[in-house]
């Protein structure tokens, strides 16, 4: 039987970083993966002269020369800063009130961002740079925290960071409420909520000003060859640092005596290990991969109270004409039907809601298709199990059409911008796409809800704890950083430091 | 930074968490004590839709012409097939020589019939699999299939409602899935077929294309022999005049048949400025015409074993690796699917990237079953 020191099971972003970290550190790791390709839903897939980015829309915390930001930081610790090409936006974000047909482009810096919401909002700027001071000192808690390796002393994380820690148990809408924003101001800048797939109401102030901070700081960042190219960068440095990765290798269970992991199983074969590092739901590992015998009772629980994060549909569209012949003038556009969250959440139960995403990768990268073409995104999210209850074995197919048609068309008459005619390729991705790449529960692509007792900190805070069968941790979407590229990046290499650590 | 200072009774709720995993433990103190829920519809439907592979029996064989037979596959493990988009393939499985080969086949059946799936198979000249099944496969023999797969689909929302179908030889079988259910969910507004065969005889399912041509004023069927010379047939191959007279503009073309007529309409439709938005066609690939034929060494890592078989010059390494009893993981055989995606180590090769993602074709990665060896090969396989 192969033996190894630590096991990763999946190769998505956190399962990748995770791995890379422990094999440079001198670990023998092995990456089993179910799939094909590494990454995850980080990759790409090509239709006649396109290539899509299934996932990614942009990367937060990527640095300029210069200007470190957390993620590049991160790659330089991995070795790869130098081997991925990283382009960056200039624009955060474009938003559209679909109810009243405003929109509002907001710039990428932090002057440049206050000052141009000063315009939109007069009577903004005092709270907007009250935030963005609040956003600079939870970036620095942050940092700290993960930096720390074992417990962490609530004491000294309250003497050196007081703002953090008063901050740490409100939402986002109660402290921009608390610093006197004005109620347009918070709409706008709440925009990024469908981000993090949670209402302003429920998301952690923490972990929503760390992300905008990234993006406003730093500007959006994408590869030049889709997150394909992070992905299979990370893969190569892993294999080149001596790492062992299996694909086509579904993991059925995990071994567990007397709490403590063993091993692992595919189909065919058996491996020893005490470490497993697993990238994958805990729902899944806890409800069908180690015997019940062996599953802590308070991890059942947990996982019975947690509520699965947003499901998504994608629509990737290959046009046969050039940005400025459409008339794409912006990276994202936010097509909202409220700019309130709270009420735009609910709207997102349903399946047709036209709450839409639509990003154009051309804007930032000329390579992203060739000469005389652009790519359209469009992506919607839907929270709860609405998806699950619309489609069956015989209304699949039209149910993807009809959805691709509704968005399409809710982003023509919200833009003014008419694509249909250009459309060369499409491809529609729904949940059960998800479902079949991932394996994750009801497909979904957001992790857990961040509610209440299951934000950032509360899950940071709990990680030891819930940490009931020795050498088995979480990484990934559904791990202590929440979903989103950046932080499964991040939260890979924590995870590999306190497995370290044991 | 000044501090933000909390209300009295923010700061007292504060204290009262005591900590800050929120009261975590509390909430979850009541729940349910099962193991966790993981499977929902979405789940469930993932295994309807996209099993990883099925064992078929073959339940009728039809013999539709000297050189082609149709056959019906029922599966053994469960009462439906996976729904299909016309169009669609699927792999086959065959075992014969002591070998194991895969070939894609499209599905020719009906969409809304799922008890069973036909796929109808023309034997080719050196074909092994097209051979096994024309002649050794018997009905109720079992098989092993994968799929379906593909994207050669009319879509709603990118097609035209006029559509223009180009069939070749047994290139007309997912065309005639593709017909029939565009004239029973009536999603277009007519279809024109031309379906190109050497003689009347090669022609399938004639009397069915009549019969709908008959029934949907929408629809209209021509047959174009090239090597029988008949009244009341046009003789010769599909050429510019003939597109020309379809009227063309706006409407998308549909084309599946051998590689010859891939070339040969590929130079016309440049010719005519078709815009490639106009073009759907069935995925190919040339084989490779060479007379000298060298011998060299395929080495494949695959999950830490390492294999060595002699590869030919004039074989793709999917085929050298079937010919050398290697479990080739491959589903379209034409350099599309990415099964069989692999990077290459060392050697030289002559192959086709243009379906490879950029990045892998900066990292020489290959589609080993559109590759042809140049000199020993070393490989890695998923």
């Amino acid at each position: 039987m192969e033996k190894f020191d630590c096991i990763v099971i999946g190769a998505g972003n956190g399962g990748l970083v995770a791995a890379l970290t422990l094999q440079k550190k001198g670990k023998n790791v092995l990456i089993l993966e179910k799939g094909l390709a590494p990454g995850g839903v980080a990759t790409s897939f090509r239709r006649g002269r396109f290539e899509f980015d299934a996932s990614l829309h942009e990367l937060c915390g990527y640095g300029e020369l210069g200007n470190k930001g957390e993620i590049d930081a991160l790659f330089e610790r991995l070795g790869i800063e130098s081997k991925v090409e990283m382009m960056h936006a200039k624009e955060a974000f474009h938003v559209v009130d679909k109810l009243t047909k405003d929109e509002y482009s907001m710039p990428v810096g932090v002057d440049n961002f206050i000052e141009k919401m000063e315009e939109y909002v007069p009577g903004s700027r005092d709270s907007m740079t009250t935030f963005f001071g609040l956003c600079e000192d939870i970036q620095d808690a942050l940092s700290y925290l993960h930096s720390e390796k074992g417990a962490i002393d609530e004491k000294d994380l309250y003497q050196k960071y007081p703002n953090f820690v008063q901050l740490a148990p409100y939402k986002v809408n109660a402290v921009l409420e608390k610093i006197k924003m004005p109620k347009k101001a918070i709409e706008i800048l709440s925009t990024y909520w469908v981000y993090l797939g949670s209402p302003i109401d429920d998301l952690s102030f923490v972990h929503y000003a760390s992300m905008v901070y990234s993006y406003v700081l730093y500007g959006p960042a994408i590869p030049t060859y889709t997150s394909h190219e992070l992905s299979r960068v990370l893969e190569n440095e892993f294999k080149n640092a001596g790492g062992t990765i299996y694909y086509l290798s579904e993991v059925e269970k995990i071994d567990v005596e007397d709490g403590e992991v063993t091993g692992v199983q595919t189909k065919d074969t058996s491996y020893a290990t005490s470490h497993v590092i697993a990238n994958l739901s805990p729902k899944v590992v806890y409800g069908k991969m180690i015997s019940k015998e062996n599953v802590p009772i308070e991890n059942c629980q947990l996982e019975n109270e947690r509520i699965l994060g947003a499901r998504g549909v994608s629509i990737y569209l290959g046009l046969n004409a050039s940005c400025e012949e459409i008339g794409f003038h912006h990276y994202t556009y936010f097509l909202s039907n409220n700019l309130n969250s709270k009420v735009e959440y609910k709207k997102m139960q349903e399946v047709f809601h036209g709450n839409v995403v639509g990003v154009v990768p051309n804007i930032v990268n000329k390579k992203a298709s060739p000469e005389g073409t652009c790519i359209l995104n469009l992506t919607s999210l839907i929270f709860g199990d609405a998806f699950d209850k619309l489609v069956n074995k015989e209304n699949y197919f039209d149910v993807k059409e009809q959805l691709a048609d509704f968005l399409i068309r809710s982003f023509e008459e919200t833009t003014g911008i008419s694509i249909r005619e250009y459309i060369e390729e499409i491809e529609i991705a729904t949940p059960l796409t998800f479902a079949r790449y991932t394996g994750h529960p009801s497909g979904v692509i957001y992790g857990y809800m961040a509610k209440g007792y299951d934000n950032l900190l509360p899950r940071t805070f709990s990680e030891e704890e819930e940490t009931r069968i020795k050498g088995l941790r979480f990484c990934g979407g559904f791990g202590a950083r929440l979903s989103g590229f950046s932080s499964t990046y991040l939260n890979g290499e924590d995870v590999a430091m306190k497995t370290l650590g044991e | 930074m000044k501090d933000i200072v909390m209300e009295k009774e923010q700061k007292k709720l504060f204290e009262k968490f005591n900590d800050l995993s929120l009261g975590r433990r509390d909430i979850t103190k009541h729940s349910s004590k099962d193991l966790p829920k993981y499977n929902y519809p979405v789940n469930n439907l993932v295994s309807a839709f996209h099993p990883s592979k099925m064992e078929v029996v073959v339940t009728k064989i039809v013999e539709e012409n000297e050189n082609t037979k149709s056959f019906w596959l029922k599966r053994e493990d469960s009462e439906y097939l996976p729904p299909f988009k016309a169009g669609s393939y699927i792999t086959l499985e065959v075992h014969t020589n002591g070998r194991i080969y895969k070939r894609p086949y499209t599905i020719s059946s009906d969409t809304n019939s799922l008890k069973e799936y036909r796929i109808t198979i023309q034997e080719e000249k050196n074909g092994i699999v097209s051979h096994y099944m024309c002649h050794e496969c018997k009905e109720n023999d079992k098989l092993t299939i994968y799929g379906p797969f593909g994207h050669f689909h009319y879509s709603l929302i990118r097609d035209s409602s006029d559509i223009i179908c180009l069939a070749g030889g047994s290139g007309i079988t997912g065309v005639r899935s593709m017909i029939v259910d565009l004239l029973r969910t009536k999603k277009v507004s007519s279809i024109e077929l031309i379906y190109g065969t050497k003689t009347v005889n090669d022609i399938l399912w004639k009397p069915e294309f009549d019969e709908l041509a008959k029934k949907n004023k929408n629809f209209k069927v021509t047959y174009l022999l090239s090597e029988e010379k008949r009244e009341d047939y046009p003789y010769g191959f599909i050429n510019e005049d003939l597109l020309r007279n379809l009227n063309p503009e706006g409407k998308t073309f549909f084309v599946s048949g051998p590689v010859a007529m891939y070339q040969a309409l590929n130079d016309v439709f440049v010719k005519m400025d078709i815009p490639n938005k106009f073009i759907r066609h069935e995925e190919f690939r040339e084989s490779l015409e060479t007379e000298d034929v060298e011998t060299y060494e395929l080495t494949i890592h695959q999950k830490g074993n390492v294999t060595v078989i002699p590869c030919k010059s004039n074989q793709t390494l999917v085929q050298s690796m079937e010919e050398g009893r290697f479990s080739a993981p491959v589903h379209c055989t034409v350099g599309i699917c990415g099964y069989c995606r692999s990077k290459l180590i060392s050697g030289t090769v002559k192959t086709d990237t243009s379906a490879l993602r950029k990045k892998d074709v900066d990292l020489k990665y290959i589609h080993p079953c559109v590759t042809y060896p140049l000199s020993d090969i070393e490989i890695e396989l998923p």
